[in-house]
């Protein structure tokens, strides 16, 4: 179970998030939420590219940041960039030489590349890669330790029609062999069609967490997310303007 | 360890593979071999070709070693391939500490490079080995070493453009600042500026200490006191900047 307790993380005046309290013990969850809602932020704190301001991040009871934690974890940030003059079977090698293996488990390399539809290029170096062909090497490497847990920023950006059907066909597979697996997505359709439930981000803060046919209540959930988001927002408003009334004036007036 | 010498592997092949890298040393060959030609019109006169060839060797090492230090750090951290490597467990100073011994390696190869050309080169004219030319490369290799340390100390907290300004004006005053302690006691300086300048003197590196040229051309002897000064100088200084370095990565936001 992951369980994310009061986290906050403010980057100087502005919080990216805010007090953020959630339990997830299901397969496949979804982050779901505008550009800037906060979901990278949420994920670089669980893998250790940000300590956060206050809150804790417990996996199966332990601190996330914790060495031992990280060897389970996969990790494919968004919108990956690599070591161009490698090539994709050297970057799968020297990703599972950082977990203290020798690096020579080749055939467990191809079949991680296989898995995501890029073997026959694995030979190639990156440069030579296309943004799709990027994605997928992105996701292979979060499988080189064979982990407990992944965490996907943005897994389907930037790929065709057939390679998202592939990917959500990899993660269902996943799915299957136990794991459980996270993704951060502004997409509506990919989060209806794969997720076992979904927490809606808005501004750092959860609106809701839980199942997704739950969370649409009939509707599709385009409507629904837009309905919630505003909501929030109408909400907020009178707060923030109550706020602005309150805020000190620095100017002197004559 | 085992992460820190993966790192420094992997930084070793990456950087042989930079078209940049083939080039400098490309010159740098072609440079000390023209010492041939620049020895004709000074009637082969060894101290002469011993100038020529250590100072094109310093000279384009310091190219390279500025090129390496600004640049391979912080691409890792601006492009965010860092973040495939943080992510696993694999902590902040491994990786840092991996760049630079990585760096170090590229640079002892290229010292390599452009030393047996010079050695071969002064073998062939004189029929002589040049060891103490050979002690002047390795004093040479080591200010290099503390320059990749300062390049790498300052990308913590700078862009590269910035880095490569602050780096080669470290490297001038450097040079300078031991001349200028001397210059400001011949000419009776006192009070605040005689101050400022010893502290100067105090915070910038003394690279004067790593000039055996002098000592290499007119063959005055083995200084191994002075050798093993250096040495010491470098480690402890080398020491403090990867300290400082690692302090700050630490702490950086990514």
């Amino acid at each position: 179970m992951v369980e994310f307790s009061h986290l906050t993380k403010a980057y100087r005046k502005r919080l990216a998030v805010d007090d953020f309290t959630l339990s997830v013990d299901v397969p496949i969850f979804g982050f779901l939420g505008q550009n800037g809602a906060g979901k990278t932020t949420i994920m670089k704190m669980v893998v250790g590219l940000l300590e956060p301001t206050s809150g804790t991040i417990t996996i199966d009871g332990a601190l996330s940041s914790h060495p031992i934690f990280k060897k389970k974890l996969g990790y494919m940030p968004e919108t990956p960039y690599f070591y161009e003059h490698m090539t994709g079977m050297e970057f799968m090698r020297f990703c599972d030489q950082l977990f203290g293996n020798d690096g020579a488990d080749t055939a467990h390399y191809g079949e991680l590349l296989k898995r995501v539809g890029i073997y026959g290029a694995s030979d190639y170096q990156i440069r030579t890669y296309s943004k799709g062909m990027r994605q997928r090497l992105g996701f292979a490497q979060a499988l080189v330790n064979d982990p407990e847990y992944l965490f996907l920023d943005e897994p389907l950006d930037g790929l065709d029609p057939i390679g998202r059907r592939e990917m959500k066909e990899v993660m269902r597979e996943l799915k299957k062999e136990g794991r459980k697996v996270f993704l951060n997505t502004h997409i509506l359709a990919d989060v209806e069609e794969i997720c076992d439930e979904v927490g809606i981000i808005h501004e750092g803060k959860l609106l809701y967490a839980g199942p997704v046919k739950k969370f649409c209540d009939g509707k599709p959930l385009e409507e629904r997310f837009v309905e919630v988001v505003e909501a929030h927002e109408r909400e907020e408003a009178p707060a923030q303007k109550v706020r602005e009334v309150h805020k000190p004036h620095h100017h002197a007036r004559a | 360890m085992r992460n820190i010498w993966v790192i420094a592997k992997n930084t070793l092949k990456l950087e042989i593979r930079d078209k940049i890298l083939y080039g400098l040393i490309v010159f740098g060959i072609l440079y000390v071999f023209l010492t041939l030609f620049m020895a004709d019109l000074v009637l082969k006169e060894l101290p002469m070709v011993k100038s020529f060839g250590l100072t094109g060797i310093y000279f384009f090492n310091a190219l390279v070693a500025l090129f390496l230090g600004t640049t391979s750090f912080f691409k890792d951290i601006d492009r965010k391939v860092a973040y495939f490597v943080i992510s696993k467990p694999v902590s902040r100073a491994q990786f840092l500490l991996g760049k630079f011994l990585g760096l170090c390696m590229v640079l002892l190869l290229t010292s390599a490079i452009l030393g047996v050309a010079y050695i071969g080169l002064i073998l062939y004219e004189h029929g002589g080995f040049d060891w103490l030319g050979l002690l002047a490369i390795a004093m040479q290799y080591l200010e290099m070493v503390l320059f990749i340390a300062f390049a790498i100390f300052v990308s913590t907290f700078s862009s590269s453009l910035l880095s490569i300004v602050y780096t080669s004006a470290v490297f001038f005053l450097g040079h300078v600042v031991s001349q200028l302690v001397s210059d400001a006691q011949q000419i009776g300086l006192g009070g605040a500026r005689l101050f400022l300048v010893k502290v100067l003197y105090y915070i910038f590196p003394n690279l004067e200490k790593f000039d055996a040229r002098d000592i290499a051309i007119h063959a005055v002897g083995m200084p191994f006191a002075e050798f093993g000064l250096a040495l010491a100088y470098a480690a402890v200084y080398v020491a403090v900047l990867l300290f400082a370095a690692t302090w700050i990565f630490d702490k950086k936001e990514m």
